[in-house]
């Protein structure tokens, strides 16, 4: 018994020094950099980012290391991003890995954003989880002098240089109440599908929904009556699209501004021939089957924004802030490839912002063109 | 005297005590909004759950031997991405291919799983959590690191979804033709009797000549086949396959399959056991927004409407096994 | 004592060396140095410095496979615990934003995780024919939806003043402070589970239930104790979790159970009750720290870890049960 208990107490401690062991093992056979203490490495780094602003006035971006961090693995919205924004930045000759969190949550990701600060990446570029969490490990890469950009969806304005925003938050909200104002003609009753209760897109985007209506008299005869959630599951989405048909039998349009509750709720809609419509923000390729004039379609048109675009400015912007060509301070320009000069503005959570352009829509006519593309 | 003798039947089923607290629960959510209670929104309560009420089936079985399966939605999304891409890509079309393809994945990853608890002796909990995290990364690995197959890129298989037969659904039919095949498996075929045998007392089981080792194979090979219809059924209802599909959804098929009195210690659960619990948690998920519970708060409700539905049943079961003791007393 | 170890591939003679080697934990350090060795030649970067920054966010985990082990030994599972770390995080975040002194805070998150322990404890105890995979289950969706409504639309809320976070995210060298408090209490429970009465009684009850009932341990007072703890466990592992993101959302601690019980399980306790020990629990738990820490250091899919993880669980406990099973068959013929 007691011999167990020791042998036991001694494996742990076995381990532990083992991983002293190895630890220094490792460090005599690669570089020496293990040896000296962290300070000394993000002295070291910082000294590399220095070296990296002296050359830079040659405006080159060959030689970045960049790594790019998405939401969760297998989201075909974010990969149409990432593409373009590796084929960018290989273009330019520097390189990208891609590193995904085990699930679409912050913890996962805060752990992926530890691996990148022990890998002596130049920048990280990422689209958060969440807005809040990130900003300890973030605080600590920027610290490292690890440049951190961010696209698609920010964390909070500390924990970031820049965040190049697919289309100005007010903008999208703006093209999403105009839509409904246009399908409901003016008037009458609708209802939002959005993600998770946490998705900080979707919420943003409803917020500034909510105060476009609350302040232009134009729309004040359209009823927000409802804001349901699908947790972006196909199942939710349906269980919900079909409860806010029963509780609100008047209702005219649902506005989806995520892409798995649109393609659900259109499935809904158009199975069941809902006299109610959609409108929303969708990929083309999912929705395509459901965009159409009449009553045999349950969308009329919808909105998503330049994918291929947002990958390119993104990688852009984030070579541009390895440079030292920008800092992510307000009021700075930078010249993003053939995409033309950007300038940094102000964003609604008081950090700073790259504004890629307008909202796209998608009609019957050019959604299937686009569905070949994304 | 008839009278107590049907109070005394409905009490003391464990079905009958269900479907009472279903038709409870169908009065009130009517009570608030009274268009719960038609046949469409039926219909869709059906067709929503179509892929939960079929697995309850595996999952039924699978406990019936004392075993649990927490990879099915893996597979679920394996098979389903399977054919996803596959039809995307063009290399198949139609409705039946894909089935036959989606299912043939499922048995064959069900097989694999009841392999490994079968022969090798791992406890079912820990071979199917290792199961789930392999199937769901294989299924994120054939989406070619995060395509969706979409409804254009499905092409005519969906339609099966849509379409009606007798006026129903044909996702309804399927749905009933798995029930009433799995009931007259479950209580009239040899093999189903030994599922039971096998779960009431392996040991028994063993000694009076039943290969213990292959019915555990079995019912995970069921499970796996009933994983792998999951998954064209999904794909099929929702029009669009997504690698990281019903994540987390294991769990309310266990919940359906305990619900409706199924023993997780074995040997205990019936065919319409499973049939009224999955029903049970399907009202409950639908009813939330309907009775006017906001949005944020939903989730907890039916996390205590589980809790309360399996209490109030152990309760009764305790009602009345105290009131059978009774009887043999005096 | 029979089966305190978690797997034994065979009965070797009693020499003490021979013995610790070809017990389970034995196993896992060597595993454990093999990893170490091909992790450092997988990655450039993996050194003991690099593994010592990242491991404090996993670690805020082994916590959790803690508690964990007593409730597989004692034959149970708990799948409610990712929820309960994110009902305290969430208002150990929101006392904290209110202005309450750190202390306080870390009392409160303990507190809120003994309560969502207790409920647990006596749902558990009072109705015993419950599985408790059900009852957790339905807890897991209970606390997990508070922590939704309290936190409202939004969904996530992050600490106003991190100063006290920031503390007990401390290191003494390189060396985290939450490394020496996972081996302090790794002992403790080590000590508690393999040499205390307690510690039998929960062995007594995963072996057979109603043999350790009718031989006087009152069972459904050690469960109740052991479903409390892990709470309490719960609030800990919230409130290192907030000291590296500063704030929770309605997604901390999601799947935190089932890394908990692939930790415990791949240590050698088995689910089936009645087996295995802490040491091995933390062992296991540091080879998948440095597993994931070293692919993780190339960028491997995270998914091909999960797989890898996996595939690790399954061989572990099935390829000593195979060789077992050959070796009987041998005999046999």
């Amino acid at each position: 018994m007691k011999r167990k208990v020791i042998s036991a107490l001694l494996c742990v401690a076995m381990a532990t020094t083992l991983l002293a062991g190895c630890g220094s093992s490792s460090s005599t056979s690669t570089s020496t950099e293990a040896e000296e203490t962290e300070e000394t490495e993000e002295a070291e780094e910082a000294e590399e980012t220095e070296e990296a602003e002296e050359t830079e006035a040659t405006g080159s971006y060959a030689g970045q290391k960049i790594a790019l961090v998405g939401k969760s693995a297998g989201n075909a919205f974010f990969e149409i991003a990432a593409a373009t924004f590796v084929s960018t930045v290989e273009a330019e000759g520097g390189t990208v890995d891609l590193a995904y969190p085990e699930e679409a949550t912050a913890d996962a990701q805060i752990k992926v954003i530890d691996n990148l600060i022990s890998q002596d990446y130049d920048a990280i570029c990422l689209s958060a989880n969440d807005t809040n969490a990130l900003q300890a490990k973030l605080e600590e890469a920027m610290d490292a002098g690890i440049a951190v950009s961010s696209f698609d969806s920010a964390p909070n304005a500390e924990s970031r240089q820049v965040f190049v925003n697919q289309a100005g938050t007010t903008a999208v909200a703006q093209a999403l109440v105009d839509a409904v104002y246009d399908i409901t003609d003016g008037a009458g009753q609708w209802a939002i599908l959005s993600a998770t209760s946490q998705a900080s897109n979707q919420n943003a985007w409803i917020e500034a929904m909510e105060e476009i209506i609350a302040n232009d008299d134009t729309y004040a005869d359209l009823e927000l009556v409802e804001i349901a959630y699908g947790d972006d599951e196909a199942q939710k989405s349906t269980d919900q699209t079909e409860a806010l048909l029963q509780n609100y039998p008047d209702l005219e349009v649902i506005c989806a501004p995520t892409t798995v509750g649109i393609a659900a709720a259109a499935k809904y809609l158009q199975d069941n021939g809902s006299s109610c419509k959609l409108t929303g923000l969708g990929l083309p390729s999912e929705m395509e089957a459901y965009t159409g004039d009449g009553d045999d379609y349950s969308c009329p048109y919808f909105y998503l924004w330049d994918m291929e675009g947002l990958g390119s400015l993104s990688a852009y912007a984030t070579m541009a802030l390895v440079n030292g060509e920008i800092t992510g301070a307000l009021g700075e320009t930078f010249t993003a490839g053939d995409l033309g000069e950007f300038t940094i503005t102000e964003a609604d959570d008081g950090g700073t912002e790259i504004v890629l352009g307008l909202p796209l829509e998608f009609t019957p006519e050019n959604v299937s063109e686009y569905a070949e593309l994304y | 005297m008839e009278k107590k003798s049907l109070w005394k039947r409905i009490t003391g089923s464990r079905e009958a005590l269900l479907a009472l607290i279903l038709i409870l629960l169908f009065i009130i959510v009517t009570g608030f909004n009274s268009s719960f209670l038609t046949p469409s929104s039926l219909q869709q309560l059906i067709k929503n759950n179509a892929v939960t009420m079929v697995m309850a089936l595996g999952m039924l079985c699978v406990m019936l031997v004392g075993g649990i399966d927490i990879s099915i939605m893996s597979t679920l999304a394996l098979s389903g991405m399977a054919i996803g891409m596959l039809l995307k890509y063009d290399y198949i079309s139609g409705t039946i291919v894909p089935f036959i393809i989606a299912i043939a994945i499922g048995i064959v990853c069900g097989f694999l799983v009841g392999l490994v608890i079968s022969r090798a002796d791992v406890p079912p909990i820990i071979a199917t959590m290792g199961f789930m995290y392999i199937y769901r990364a294989m299924g994120y690995l054939i989406s070619n690191g995060g395509e969706w197959a979409s409804a254009s890129a499905l092409g005519s298989f969906s339609d099966f979804a849509t379409t009606k037969f007798l006026g129903l659904n044909c996702v309804i039919w399927i749905v009933i033709v798995c029930y009433v095949f799995f009931y007259w498996f479950m209580k009239w075929t040899r093999t189903g009797r030994k599922i039971y045998a096998v779960g009431s007392n392996p040991e028994a089981a063993d000694v009076s000549g039943i290969n213990v080792k292959n019915i555990k194979l079995l019912v995970f090979t069921i499970m796996g086949l009933l994983s792998g219809l999951g998954g064209a059924l999904q794909v099929g209802i929702y029009a669009s396959a997504m690698p990281n599909m019903q994540k987390g959804g294991e769990m309310d098929v266990i919940a359906a399959c305990v619900i409706g009195g199924v023993s997780m210690s074995g040997g205990r659960g019936t065919v319409i056991g499973a049939l009224l619990g999955s029903l049970i948690l399907a009202t409950i998920v639908k009813a939330l927004p309907l009775v006017g519970i906001g949005s944020l708060a939903q989730n907890t409700f039916k996390g205590v409407l589980i809790l309360v539905v399996v209490v109030v049943n152990i309760i009764l079961q305790r009602i009345s096994d105290r009131n059978a003791l009774k009887g043999r007393e005096m | 004592m029979a089966g305190k170890s978690g797997r034994s591939i065979n009965n070797v003679p009693e020499n003490p060396v021979k013995k610790m080697i070809f017990s389970w934990e034995g196993i896992l350090v060597l595993l454990l140095i093999a990893i170490n060795i091909f992790c450092s030649i997988f990655s450039e970067f993996y050194n003991l410095s690099s593994l010592l920054r990242q491991m404090p966010v996993y670690l805020a985990e082994v916590f959790l496979m803690l508690g964990m082990a007593f409730i597989l030994v004692m034959g149970e599972i708990d799948i409610s615990v990712g929820s309960i770390v994110c009902l305290s995080a969430t208002l150990a975040c929101l006392v904290s934003n209110a202005g309450v002194p750190f202390p306080a805070v870390f009392l409160i998150a303990l507190l809120v995780g003994t309560c969502c322990g207790i409920v647990n404890a006596l749902i558990l105890t009072n109705f015993q024919e419950l599985p408790p995979m059900i009852v957790t289950l339905s807890t897991q969706i209970i606390f997990r939806g508070i922590a939704e409504i309290v936190l409202g639309s939004g969904g996530s809320v992050s600490v106003t003043n991190t100063d006290g976070f920031r503390a007990i995210a401390g290191k003494v060298g390189q060396v985290p402070y939450i490394l020496f408090l996972v081996l302090i209490l790794a002992v403790i429970f080590a000590v508690i589970l393999g040499k205390s009465t307690f510690g039998r009684s929960v062995y007594a009850i995963g072996t057979n239930r109603l043999t350790a009932y009718y031989s006087g341990i009152n069972v459904q007072r050690v469960r109740f104790i052991i479903y409390t703890v892990m709470g309490t466990l719960c609030g800990l592992c919230a409130m290192f979790l907030i000291s590296n993101s500063y704030g929770a959302n309605t997604t901390t601690g999601e799947n935190f159970e089932m890394d908990a019980i692939a930790m415990a399980v791949f240590g050698g306790i088995m689910s089936t009750g009645g087996k295995g020990n802490i040491a091995g629990g933390v062992i296991s738990a540091i080879i998948i720290v440095c597993l994931r820490v070293g692919l993780g250091q190339r960028n491997v899919n995270a998914q091909v870890i999960l797989l890898i993880i996996g595939l690790l669980l399954i061989c572990t406990v099935g390829l000593p049960n195979l060789i077992k099973n050959a070796r009987q068959s041998l005999k046999k013929s």
